[in-house]
């Protein structure tokens, strides 16, 4: 975690159980909460998409690149893994 | 106790009445305000409303006739067949069947009279007449015994005639949407109207069966308002699941969350999303690049164009590789992009290990070291596992050969051979896996001349042991290894004592078989050609050594063929190419990386790059593919340089022109050897001074 914080242009990591609440987080509260719900949902349904299209596939990683950040999220079973970064390095 | 009971009882059936009667009102009130909907909606009945109440009467066919029995006790409900059936009023479509219809209305009056005399709700027979109002009605009618007999009476009145024709049309359209079900039905009511009392009863299921499809009270038209309904429940719904995290946090308390992080499931999902997301994080590639616009890098691209060799990274850990200088390097066969590296002891931190070994990867662009292994003793030198790709085997300085498995989520060696003189008691500074998938040994030399074959299964004591001796019986401090391209059982090893040896594991002749001097310091590096091609030149090996010079040898010959005189400081290790015949790399003391390409020019190197910081290099290495050299330094840094196209992947004819670039080198050597005779044979003193030049000039 620490390692991923430290490269530059990471603005916050946030890991977020399957339910949507944050287990760490670099971010301060209010965003890690809106973070971590928002996400969750859209990886969910993310992977719903994929396994729809596919039922032998699965989600792996997401990556979200939008005008001010870039969002990567690697889910797992359990998890959720949450990077946001400034994509101008 | 009991008459308290009792009082309690009955007050709470007086309220349950209460209740009931409430309700009922409420369901009345309701009710008629629904009848008057639908009234007001038939008196503008058009196509569209035609259409929405045939695809409901078509639902009602299909309803399972399950709780028909309720309704059935009032003939109220006779009325609701009827009125379904009346729900569609086609007046204009089916002219033809009016004169029937009307025989059954009137028919039916007949019939209601005498129903009327049993009950006081004939009305509802009446309402046969009305349009799809009917079914509230008819609802309505079950539930309250002709409290609407004046609404129903209306319409009666009204008009009679257009309610026969909607009604005989009727008949053909339940027909036609549900034949199956509803055909006995119309049947009996058509033909045989005046026994129609005693078929009541069976038609009477059906006819309820259609009235239970709609719950009580609700209009065929009212379902659109449900549709409406709904989305609110979903806002709403998506309001709750907005709420849920939020009120979820505050649960979590931090032992729970403590609970979590120390988990084993949580610990390996962190190791891999992290490793994935390093990774990620590594690629800068910028996606938007846009060719149409201006080009910034212009000027960039021209210098890469003509230089031969430029930096493209560096391998480098605060935390682990800070001070310690890199002892060895080698790539991983299954992985090209793994690079494993063998540090020594940072004298700064006593409390670290003192060993460390980092796997590298150059396909990522993270900065982070893949695998991070520990060792008690510094390791001097390191391997992978040739035919399995988790193990990674190091040679410590105590003698100890540790395996590493990167599989195991552990740092520690998982094996380690013993520390007795069984095995090695000397730094291993040679390790080399070399046989074939099947037969396979790991090969390691100490510094006291000890060499031993492992078998990857069993660390715990060697397969073969053989003691390097030279001709004069003593060991050998070996500190390089190689094995020519091919060869699992002949050698070539160098040593402290400035000579090189070639040795055979096996056969009458094991140990040392020729020597090879000509170095005047002791031996850091030697290296056996190993491109494949046309031409075997696997007989050849260059060695690098503290007495500046570079020199290239054949097995075949105890002299040099050449020797390369171009540093000016200890040269530390030398690499030929892993795919250009006549390029190699080598390092040395000032920070220098040469790369040489013998077919270009044999005096000075093709390309020659000092490395940041004049850090003394210990060790080079290519990538499998030839396009990278690695460069490993003294403070723990590994400088990755990317090598020229044309340097990396050779023309056809590199091969024949380096065979005749050898044949130059041994004519070159005749002829010297020629002029030192001619000058020795003139003056001494001009001898003297003149001799020495020469040679070294070459």
């Amino acid at each position: 975690m620490k390692r991923i914080q430290s490269h530059k242009g990471v603005v916050g990591t946030i890991i977020v159980n399957t339910e949507g609440i944050p287990i760490k987080s670099t971010m301060d509260n209010t965003t890690t909460v809106q973070y971590s719900g928002l996400i969750s949902q859209l990886s969910d349904k993310a992977r719903s998409v994929i396994r729809d299209l596919d039922p032998t596939n699965d989600l792996t990683f997401l990556r979200i690149r939008s005008k001010k950040h870039e969002i990567m999220v690697a889910p797992d079973k359990e998890f959720i893994l949450i990077v946001v970064q400034n994509p101008i390095d | 106790m009991m008459s308290d009971r009792k009082a309690e009882l009955e007050r709470k059936k007086a309220k349950l009445q209460a209740i009931r009667e409430e309700k009922e009102r409420r369901r009345r009130e309701k009710e008629q305000k629904d009848v008057e909907e639908a009234r007001i909606r038939a008196s503008s009945t058009n196509k569209d409303q035609q259409k929405e109440v045939d695809a409901l009467l078509s639902s009602f066919g299909v309803a399972p006739v399950s709780e028909v029995l309720s309704s059935l006790s009032s003939i109220n409900s006779i009325a609701t067949p009827e009125h379904s059936v009346t729900a569609t009023p086609d007046t204009s479509l089916q002219p033809s069947s009016i004169s029937s219809a009307h025989s059954v209305p009137k028919k039916r009056n007949r019939d209601l009279i005498v129903v009327s005399v049993a009950h006081t709700d004939i009305p509802p027979k009446e309402q046969v007449v009305y349009a799809k109002q009917t079914q509230t009605a008819h609802a309505v009618n079950a539930s309250n015994d002709g409290y609407f007999e004046t609404d129903w009476w209306r319409p009666r009145k009204g008009g009679s005639t257009p309610n026969y024709l909607s009604h005989a049309f009727d008949y053909y359209d339940e027909y036609n949407l549900n034949p199956g079900l509803e055909w006995e039905d119309e049947f009996t009511v058509l033909t045989f109207d005046d026994d129609q009392v005693e078929d009541e009863d069976s038609s009477l299921t059906h006819l309820d069966g259609f009235q239970s499809k709609l719950p009580p009270g609700i209009l065929p038209q009212g379902l659109p308002q449900v549709k409406e309904v709904q989305p609110a429940i979903t806002q709403v719904e998506k309001e709750k699941e907005k709420e849920k995290p939020k009120e979820v946090v505050r649960e979590l308390s931090e032992e729970e969350k403590q609970m979590i992080i120390l988990s084993e499931d949580f610990k390996r999902f962190v190791d891999r999303s992290s490793r994935i997301v390093e990774r990620a994080l590594g690629e800068a590639v910028d996606i938007y690049t846009d060719y149409t616009g201006t080009m910034d890098g212009d000027d960039g691209m021209d210098d890469k164009s003509h230089q031969c060799i430029w930096l493209n990274r560096v391998f480098y850990n605060e935390r682990w590789s800070r001070n310690r200088c890199v002892t060895s390097m080698d790539w991983s066969p299954q992985f090209p992009e793994l690079l494993a590296a063998a540090y020594n002891s940072n004298d700064d931190t006593p409390n670290d290990p003192d060993g460390i070994c980092l796997v590298w990867n150059i396909k990522f662009k993270k900065s982070t070291p893949e695998f991070i292994f520990h060792s008690q003793s510094s390791v001097t030198s390191t391997t992978f596992a040739r035919f399995h790709p988790n193990l990674i085997l190091g040679g410590t300085y105590s003698g100890q050969v540790v395996l590493w498995d990167n599989r195991v989520q552990k740092r520690m060696p998982i094996q380690r051979t013993p520390l007795s003189a069984a095995a090695h008691t000397h730094p291993v500074y040679c390790l080399k896996v070399v046989g074939t998938q099947n037969a396979h040994n790991l090969i390691s030399i100490s510094t006291d001349g000890k060499l031993c074959s492992w078998s990857l299964d069993m660390l715990s004591q060697p397969q073969e042991i053989l003691d390097l001796l030279t001709k004069q019986s003593k060991q050998i401090t070996v500190t390089q290894l190689a094995f020519p391209s091919g060869d699992v059982n002949n050698f070539v090893i160098g040593s402290e004592d400035s000579t090189i040896y070639s040795a055979c594991r096996h056969g009458t002749r094991a140990g040392v078989a020729e020597t090879y001097e000509g170095h005047q310091g002791p031996i850091t590096g030697v290296d056996t050609h190993a491109v494949p091609g046309g031409i075997d030149f696997s007989h050849l090996f260059l060695s690098s050594s503290l007495d500046w010079t570079i020199k290239l040898w054949s097995l075949k010959e105890s002299k040099p063929l050449y020797s390369f005189e171009h540093n000016s400081d200890c040269v530390y290790d030398v690499a030929w190419s892993p795919s250009h015949p006549a390029v190699f790399a080598a390092v040395d003391d000032s920070g220098r990386l040469d790369l040489w390409n013998l077919n270009q020019d044999t005096e000075v190197p093709a390309a020659s790059v000092i490395v940041n910081g004049y850090p003394a290099l210990n060790r080079v290495s290519w990538t499998p593919s030839g396009l990278h050299v690695t460069v490993g330094d003294d403070s723990g840094k590994i400088w990755v340089y990317d090598v020229a196209e044309n340097l990396a992947h050779p023309r056809i004819d590199e091969w024949n022109k380096f065979l005749y670039c050898q044949q130059d080198f041994k004519n070159n050597k005749a002829d010297e050897e020629l002029d030192k005779l001619n000058l020795s044979s003139g003056p001494s003193s001009l001898s003297s001074m003149a001799s020495m030049p020469s040679v070294q000039i070459r």
